[in-house]
């Protein structure tokens, strides 16, 4: 009896089964709306700010030898320029902040008037920088990345 | 000319409808800085004071190795983001332009240092990959 097929009457209208069948669409639909829903209240974002520098692009550096001028026209101006005791000091900065959130609270939205916000966020910020010191005829003297860090900020939200 | 109404109003609430949600906004600090100035810039012969006038006063004034420099800065934000009902993104692009000018003990330029970077800041919204 278990097995047996559903009877259909045709005074209750068609079944579920025969409408998913006619529109085979609306399976893709509903599938999608469904994805869509697991969405529901997260949030990425992404701040970059200027260009990377990377070791490849400074391994033409000669120490003693490479001018700043030399240097602008290869990986351009400096972001800073600042005095140590060592002599005048380039700074090229850069920085990529990845962040994403998922606000819980989120899908009541979608079916209630009011529903509060519980979001867990988490921010990966990467700054860098890569420093030159010049002597006084403004040859480098050394040079060097301050913090060079291989993992990339992931996007997740997990805050613990 | 009637059918052309009710053509016009749809294609006004599709454009709306794909683009509600959508926040696009840019940010500036301090002014560009004008190249041709720049090139005015004549090494060991203009004067500090010829610099000011020609692109005002620096930003920054850092001393290093018996140098007065100038520094002069600008930089450009750009900001799509796509706040919808179930997701949102935001993608920030921010690059700066510097000019350096040094000057000897007689205030006069010996080295201009220029980098212009936000000629090549973009409005992009995807927030994964490079």
């Amino acid at each position: 009896m278990a097995n047996a097929p559903v009877a259909q009457n045709s005074d209750c209208g068609p079944s579920v089964t025969n409408v998913a069948a006619r529109f085979p669409s609306i399976r893709v639909i509903i599938g999608t709306l469904c994805l869509l829903l697991f969405f529901v209240g997260c949030s990425v974002r992404r701040v970059v700010f200027n260009e990377v520098v990377t070791p490849e692009q400074v391994s033409f550096i000669r120490i003693g030898q490479t001018t700043l001028p030399e240097l602008v026209d290869r990986i351009g101006a400096p972001d800073e320029v600042t005095e140590s005791e060592i002599g005048v000091v380039a700074r090229y900065n850069w920085s990529d902040t990845k962040s994403a959130a998922v606000d819980f609270g989120a899908p009541g939205r979608l079916f209630l008037p009011y529903s509060p916000t519980m979001t867990l966020s988490k921010a990966g910020i990467n700054p860098e920088q890569f420093q030159v010191v010049f002597d006084p005829q403004l040859t480098v003297r050394t040079y060097g990345f301050l913090r060079r860090n291989t993992d990339e900020p992931i996007v997740w939200f997990w805050p613990f | 000319m009637l059918l052309f109404r009710p053509l016009a109003g749809i294609i006004v609430v599709l454009v709306l409808a794909l683009t509600q949600g959508c926040v696009v906004s840019r940010g500036t600090v301090g002014e560009p800085l004008q190249e041709d100035a720049i090139s005015a810039i004549k090494k060991g012969t203009t004067t500090m004071a010829e610099v000011v006038s020609l692109i005002g006063a620096p930003d920054r004034i850092v001393r290093g190795n018996d140098r007065e420099i100038f520094h002069y800065y600008y930089y450009d934000g750009k900001s799509p983001a796509m706040l919808l009902i179930l997701l949102n993104f935001m993608r920030m692009d921010v690059k700066s332009d510097n000019l350096y000018v040094f000057f000897n003990r007689n205030g006069v330029a010996e080295e201009v240092v220029y980098g212009k970077r936000t000629s090549r800041t973009e409005f992009r919204l995807w927030p994964f990959g490079d």
